[in-house]
C-alpha cells in the first residue's frame, strides 16, 4: 500500500515526519513511566519488554522465514540459564555473559536448523517440541545447573567487578531502564536486518524455498542462520528475565511458554515487528494481569464469585482469566487474521481514503 | 497522509498505554487500619497443579470463622487469594500487586517451593510476616529468616521416623527406597540411610523416579528382585499410585511407606481405585487426624458446611486452617495495639502451641518447623488408624 520509488525510501527508518514524531514521543513515554508507575507495574513492563525482545526473534523465524518452532522456551531457558551460570561460576561481567549466552543459544539455533532443512510444516512442529522439552529436563537433570530445585540469580552488576566497578541494580526501575534501552536496541536491529540481503532471503524462502533456491539463494545457511538469529533473541531474552524474576526452576520454561510465545506473534500479526510488539504487550497483559483481582472489584466481584460457586465450581473465578485469553485469540483469528497488524493497516487505509 | 487523524490515533494508543500504567492508589505501609487486617496468600487454582490450591481456600476458612466471631479486637479481616498457576512468575506479579496495591499485613501458606523461593527476598525487604510456606526445604530456615516461620517438618525428620518405626516397631530387616530425583527426595534418601546406619542396617536398594516419569515398571521389577518387605518411598502422589498399582499387578506386595505428602487417604484411594486402603499403607502426618474427634476439628468441619459446602474436607484444606492459626493466636494476643513488631514478638514467643496442626514452638532465634510426626494407616474400610502417637526425631541433624 505505500509506494516506494527509490530504494533509499525503503530503507528508512522513519517513513515520515509523523512517524518520527510520534516515536519520540513514544519514547519519552517509555523514559517517563517509572516516574508514574508502582513496581507492580515496572514488573510487568520488564516482563512484557522480555516478551517483545523474544516475540521480535521469534517473528523472524516464524513470520519472515515460515519456519515454526514450539522449542523457543528451550532457547529461552538457556540464555536465562548460561547468564547467571556465567557470571556465578566463571564471574564473567553481566554484559559479556548475556552476549555470550545468547550466541550459545544461537548456536542450539544453528543445531536445531539442521533437521529444519529436510522439515517442513508439523514435523518441523513437533521436532522443535521435542527440543524445548528436552532442554528442561536435560537441565532438571543436571547438578550444576541448579538440577530441578533451580536457580537463583545472582545480584545484576553491570560493571565489571574486576576492575572494582561496580554498578549494581537492584530495583525494578532500574532494571525497566536496562531492559528498555536493550529492547529499543534489539527492535531496530531486527528491523534492520529485514532490510539487507538477509533479511530479504528469508522472506523469499518463506514464499517459496524451491523459487529462493532457483534465484541463488543457499537455503543451508539462510535457514539455519534464521533459527540461530530467533535462538539469538531468545537468548538475550532469557537473560534479562533471570534477573526480573531473580528465581527460576526448569519447570518455569515449560511446553506452555513456548505455545504463549506463538500465540503472542500470530495475534500481534505475522511477519511485523509492530505486531511482535503488541502481541508480546497485549498477551503478557492478559496472562498477568487481566481479572486477576476481579475478586476484589466492590460488588461485581462477590457477585461473580457467587455465580461461580453456586454454578460453576469453587475455583471457577480463577479460570475467568483464561478463558478470556482463550476468546480473544479465537476472536483474533476469526475476525483479523493478520493480527493487531491487520488492524493497524485497515485502521491506516481507512483514514487515508477518509471519507470515501 | 493526513498526519493530524495519524496523530488522532497515536494519541489514542498513547492514552491507552498511560492509562495501563496508572498508579494505583498508595496503599496503607502497615497492612491494616482501624477496620480491617489485609491478610493474603497465593496458590494454583488453575492448571495441573490445581489440587493444592485448597490451602489457600482452607485459610479463607479461617479467616471466614474469626469475621463471624467478631474480628480480632474490633478489625475484620480482609483476606485475598491470588492464582499464580504453580508458576513462580505469576507469584512474583500476585505478591507485588498484593503489597503495593493493597498493602498486606501478612502472608499465610504458600504452595511451590520455587513459588516461595520467587518471593521469599521480596516479602523479607519488606519485613512482611509470612506463616510456613509449605515446603519442608531447607532454604526457608537456613539462614534464619526474622519474618518467616515455618510448620512444615522437614524431609530429614519426617523419613527419619518413618524408618525409625519400620524397624522397631514392624522388625522390617529387609528395606529399599523409592525416591524422587530433587531435593524432596533426596533429603530422605539421605536421612533414610543415616537412621539405618544407627542400627547398623543399609538399604538393600534405592532407586530414583524422574518427577515427570509415568512407567515405573523397570523400579518396581527391581524392588522386587531385591527381596524387599518394605518399601520407603519419597515421590509424588501420582507416582505413589502407580508404583502400587504396578506391584500389586506383579504379585510384589511390600509394606509401603509414604511421607505426610501423601496422606490424603480418600484421595490416594480414589486414584488407586481403593488399593491404597487394601495394602495398608503406611504414612506419616503431621496434622491433627482430619477426621479425628479433637473439638477444633469438629469447629472447622462445622464451619465448612456451612461457609464451603462445596469444598472436600481433606488434608491440603487443613493445611490452610494449620498455617493461619497461629498468626490469628498471635494477633490476638498482641491486642488492639496492632504493628508487625508486636505480632512478631508473640509469633516469636508462641510455646507447645497447636492448632490442627503439630505442637510448634518458635524463638527469636529459631523459626524451624517441630520435629515431630504421628505414623498412620489406611484401614480396610478407609478410615485412618493412627499406629503412633506424635514422635520426634531425636537424631536431627539440625
Amino acid at each position: 500500500m505505500d509506494m516506494k520509488r527509490a530504494y533509499y525510501e525503503d530503507i528508512e527508518l522513519f517513513k515520515s515526519g509523523t512517524i518520527l514524531f510520534w516515536t519520540i514521543v513514544l519514547l519519552v513515554a517509555l523514559f517517563t513511566l517509572p516516574l508514574i508507575s508502582s513496581n507492580y507495574y515496572l514488573y510487568l513492563f520488564n516482563l512484557i519488554m522480555v516478551h517483545v525482545i523474544l516475540a521480535v526473534g521469534l517473528n523472524i523465524l516464524v513470520g519472515s522465514t515460515g519456519q515454526i518452532s514450539l522449542g523457543h522456551a528451550g532457547f529461552f531457558a538457556i540464555g536465562a540459564y548460561a547468564t547467571v551460570l556465567l557470571m556465578t561460576k566463571l564471574s564473567i561481567p553481566f554484559f559479556p555473559a548475556l552476549i555470550l549466552a545468547a550466541f550459545i543459544a544461537a548456536f542450539f539455533g544453528f543445531i536445531l536448523g539442521l533437521p529444519a532443512l529436510r522439515l517442513e510444516g508439523p514435523y518441523l512442529t513437533i521436532a522443535t517440541l521435542a527440543f524445548g522439552l528436552a532442554i528442561m529436563h536435560i537441565i532438571g537433570h543436571t547438578e550444576i545447573f541448579g538440577g530441578r530445585s533451580g536457580l537463583r540469580a545472582p545480584e545484576l552488576n553491570i560493571g565489571i567487578p574486576q576492575f572494582g566497578w561496580n554498578f549494581s541494580l537492584t530495583t525494578d526501575l532500574s532494571k525497566y531502564y536496562l531492559i528498555l534501552i536493550i529492547t529499543i536496541g534489539m527492535v531496530l536491529a531486527a528491523i534492520n536486518i529485514l532490510k539487507t540481503k538477509v533479511g530479504r532471503a528469508f522472506v523469499a524462502i518463506r514464499d517459496s524455498d524451491i523459487a529462493a533456491e532457483v534465484i541463488g539463494i543457499n537455503l543451508t545457511i539462510y535457514k539455519t542462520l534464521s533459527f540461530a538469529v530467533s535462538a539469538f533473541y531468545a537468548g538475550i531474552a532469557g537473560g534479562l528475565f533471570a534477573f526480573v524474576l531473580g528465581f527460576f526452576d526448569p519447570v518455569t520454561f515449560n511446553m506452555f511458554l513456548s505455545i504463549y510465545f506463538l500465540v503472542m506473534i500470530v495475534v500481534g500479526g505475522l511477519g511485523s515487528i509492530m505486531g511482535s510488539i503488541t502481541g508480546a504487550a497485549f498477551i503478557t497483559y492478559l496472562m498477568y494481569a487481566l481479572f486477576k483481582n476481579i475478586r476484589d472489584v466492590p460488588y461485581l466481584g462477590e457477585f461473580l464469585v457467587n455465580i461461580s460457586q453456586r454454578w460453576l465450581s469453587i475455583t471457577g473465578m480463577d479460570n475467568l482469566s483464561a478463558i478470556a485469553l482463550g476468546l480473544v485469540m479465537i476472536g483474533i483469528m476469526i475476525f483479523e487474521p493478520m493480527g493487531f497488524f491487520g488492524v493497524w493497516i485497515r485502521i491506516k487505509k481507512y483514514w487515508k481514503t477518509w471519507p470515501f | 497522509m493526513d498526519a493530524k487523524r495519524g496523530m488522532g490515533v497515536m494519541l489514542f494508543c498513547f492514552l491507552a498505554v498511560l492509562l495501563l500504567a496508572w498508579p494505583v492508589q498508595a496503599a496503607t505501609e502497615r497492612g491494616f487500619d482501624d477496620k480491617e487486617i489485609r491478610i493474603a496468600a497465593w496458590g494454583p487454582q488453575t492448571g495441573p497443579a490445581a489440587p493444592w490450591g485448597a490451602v489457600a481456600r482452607g485459610s479463607k476458612l479461617m479467616f471466614d470463622i474469626v469475621n463471624e466471631e467478631g474480628g480480632i479486637h474490633g478489625r475484620k479481616v480482609k483476606f485475598f487469594v491470588r492464582d499464580d498457576q504453580y508458576n513462580p512468575s505469576q507469584t512474583v506479579a500476585a505478591v507485588k500487586e498484593l503489597t503495593e496495591r493493597h498493602g498486606i499485613f501478612a502472608f499465610v501458606g504458600g504452595v511451590g517451593t520455587a513459588c516461595c523461593q520467587s518471593v521469599y527476598q521480596i516479602l523479607l525487604d519488606n519485613k512482611i510476616i509470612w506463616i510456613s510456606p509449605c515446603s519442608g526445604a531447607r532454604s526457608f530456615w537456613d539462614p534464619h529468616n526474622p519474618y518467616l516461620w515455618n510448620i512444615w517438618v522437614t524431609y530429614e525428620d519426617d523419613s527419619s521416623i518413618l524408618t525409625k518405626f519400620a524397624v522397631e516397631k514392624k522388625k522390617f530387616k529387609k528395606i529399599a527406597m523409592l525416591y524422587q530425583n530433587d531435593d524432596y527426595g533426596l533429603d530422605a534418601l539421605d536421612s533414610v540411610k543415616y537412621r539405618l546406619s544407627k542400627y547398623k542396617m543399609e538399604l538393600l536398594t534405592a532407586l530414583p523416579v524422574e518427577p515427570t516419569e509415568r512407567d515405573l515398571s523397570s523400579q518396581v521389577a527391581k524392588l522386587k528382585a531385591s527381596g524387599a518387605e518394605a518399601v520407603i518411598g519419597y515421590c509424588s502422589p501420582t507416582q505413589a499410585a502407580i508404583a502400587l498399582r504396578t506391584s500389586v499387578s506383579t504379585g510384589f506386595r511390600p509394606q509401603w511407606f509414604h511421607s505426610y505428602n501423601l496422606s490424603d487417604y480418600p484421595l490416594m484411594n480414589k486414584i488407586t481405585d481403593g488399593l491404597w486402603s487394601k495394602e495398608g499403607v503406611i504414612t506419616s502426618g503431621f496434622f491433627v487426624p482430619p477426621d479425628a474427634d479433637h473439638p477444633l476439628i469438629k469447629k472447622y468441619r462445622a464451619a465448612q458446611e456451612k461457609m464451603a459446602p462445596t469444598e472436600r474436607w481433606g488434608i491440603f484444606y487443613q493445611a490452610g486452617l494449620v498455617v493461619a492459626e497461629p498468626l490469628v493466636e498471635a494477633m490476638k494476643r498482641a491486642g488492639r495495639n496492632l504493628s508487625t513488631a508486636a505480632v512478631k514478638k508473640e509469633l516469636d514467643s508462641l510455646t507447645d502451641f497447636q492448632g490442627v496442626g503439630p505442637k510448634i514452638t518458635w524463638t527469636a532465634t529459631n523459626h524451624k518447623a517441630p520435629k515431630s510426626v504421628q505414623i498412620w494407616q489406611a484401614g480396610p474400610n478407609g478410615e485412618l488408624i493412627v499406629l503412633q502417637d506424635w514422635t520426634v526425631n531425636e537424631i536431627s541433624r539440625h
